[in-house]
């Protein structure tokens, strides 16, 4: 079996898939950061009092996370056009990352400060802290131990996510594997380096993961 | 300085404060006692507003606690809090807790906070602790930052609630010292607790909830010696023999 396997297309498919993997680390660093941006304010939104800006916070997390990310893509690409709006694929690409990941940092941000104790809250109201104090100085201190590792899972599950994008023609990794599989017919060859490549970027977010774990995270006990 | 008006609250269908009136004059230390679920922790959460009321006023220093339009980061500045389970920032040293809204409600500079929470921890005697964590510390040490924490805003007022309840018995004394202390400096102290040695000693004058109203109330002698209603009677008896 082993004997089959050519090593030779390989090599020589390499600057393709080496365009491949750049584009996919751009795609996802990007729609990460977007992604965070989004997560923050959308979680800022959803636990705020002020009813005009928490529900509609509600409604985006609740459909984005009641939804496959396959289909916001292709609304995104084939929907929103019909309706007016034309934008390159590798921007909606961005766009539906950025969307999709977004809700779910939102929760994960959520989940972390709602973590945390409520008598610290009310220590804080108590000494006459008010509420931006009280987020910055007390609450998310302590909600970023347990948000870190969610969120870094989360961006693993987003870089793997972006796979989905060579399906609205997006030249990134996979798109390079069907590439190169249409081109030669070699898919064992094809998606065995592709999935290489995504195993270097997910050992890299996880090093980061771990190397973040020792460093940012404040540890209760010693 | 601290009174009630006719002050009703509700947990629901729960009518956890029925109809409270009291006055606390300045330098009065009340202790508050009764069966647990009688709304005596929820009577002093709703002196610095932890706490909402339906019905009624609760006034202190002239402000309105209540009102929509006090100024309620200046009220609680004035009113120290100790919790039962002292709720420290666990990701602060010792110093940094005591520090925190000195620096950031009073706007102080950092080296006049520090001086003024050292002095603070000196009095609760855990200087050579200022550099710990609260995880690092005992339960009655933890507490006594938390008292420490209270007084560095110089409040008028110091409300606790239950502060020994979550210590270890051995560990009662070194917090109680600390409050007797208070005591002598006139402070103006409301103390939910069931040390009925320290009601006995410093208290002038205790109150006995039951049900949300408030049963009884009178010096910490006649109270435990002749008390008036047959409710804190059984209270009593049951406290001191168990």
């Amino acid at each position: 079996m082993l004997v089959d396997f050519n090593f030779r297309v390989i090599l020589e498919y390499l600057p393709l898939f080496l365009t491949g993997l750049r584009s996919t680390f751009l795609i996802a660093v990007v729609s990460i950061i977007l992604a965070l941006i989004t997560g923050i304010i959308a979680c800022s939104c959803r636990i705020s009092g002020i009813k005009i800006i928490k529900y509609p916070a509600i409604a985006y997390i609740e459909i984005i996370r009641s939804t496959p990310l396959l289909v916001q893509i292709y609304f995104l690409y084939f929907g929103l056009p019909t309706l007016g709006l034309r934008i390159p694929e590798i921007q909606t690409g961005i766009l539906a990352l950025m969307l999709n990941s977004g809700a779910y940092i939102a929760e994960i941000i959520r989940a972390g400060i709602n973590s945390v104790d409520e008598g610290q809250i009310e220590a804080g109201v108590s000494s006459g802290l008010n509420y931006v104090q009280r987020m910055r100085l007390i609450i998310l201190p302590q909600a970023l131990g347990v948000t870190v590792p969610p969120l870094l899972g989360q961006n693993i599950v987003l870089v793997k996510d972006s796979a989905l994008l060579s399906l609205i023609s997006v030249m990134e990794l996979t798109r390079c594997g069907q590439t190169m599989t249409s081109e030669r017919f070699m898919p064992a060859e094809a998606f065995l380096t592709v999935a290489f490549f995504y195993m270097c970027i997910y050992f890299c977010l996880k090093a980061l993961a771990d190397w973040s774990q020792r460093k940012l995270i404040f540890r209760e006990a010693y | 300085m601290i009174e009630f008006k006719n002050v009703n609250k509700w947990f629901d269908k729960l009518h956890v404060l029925n109809d409270i009136n009291l006055k606390i004059p300045k330098g009065e230390v009340l202790v508050i006692c009764g069966p647990s679920g009688s709304g005596k922790s929820t009577l002093i959460r709703c002196i610095n507003r932890l706490e909402k009321i339906q019905q009624g006023q609760i006034i202190v220093n002239d402000i309105p606690v209540h009102d929509k339009s006090t100024n309620l980061t200046k009220l609680r500045a004035e009113i120290g809090f100790v919790f039962q389970q002292f709720h420290l920032y666990p990701h602060m040293t010792v110093l940094q807790n005591v520090m925190l809204a000195p620096v950031n409600v009073k706007k102080l500079a950092k080296a006049k906070a520090e001086k003024i929470a050292l002095e603070k921890l000196e009095q609760v005697g855990l200087t050579e602790k200022s550099a710990a964590y609260p995880a690092q510390l005992s339960g009655g040490q933890q507490q006594r930052v938390a008292i420490a924490r209270g007084l560095v805003m110089s409040p008028e007022i110091m409300l606790f609630d239950e502060p020994t309840s979550a210590l270890d018995p051995e560990m009662i004394g070194e917090v109680l010292d600390v409050m007797v202390n208070l005591v002598s400096e006139g402070m103006t102290m409301c103390v939910v607790t069931h040390e009925m040695g320290f009601a006995k000693k410093v208290a002038d004058r205790v109150l006995f909830m039951d049900e949300g109203k408030i049963v009884e109330i009178g010096n910490p002698t006649d109270f435990f010696d002749n008390p008036q209603t047959d409710r804190a009677a059984e209270f009593i008896s049951k406290i001191l023999t168990h």
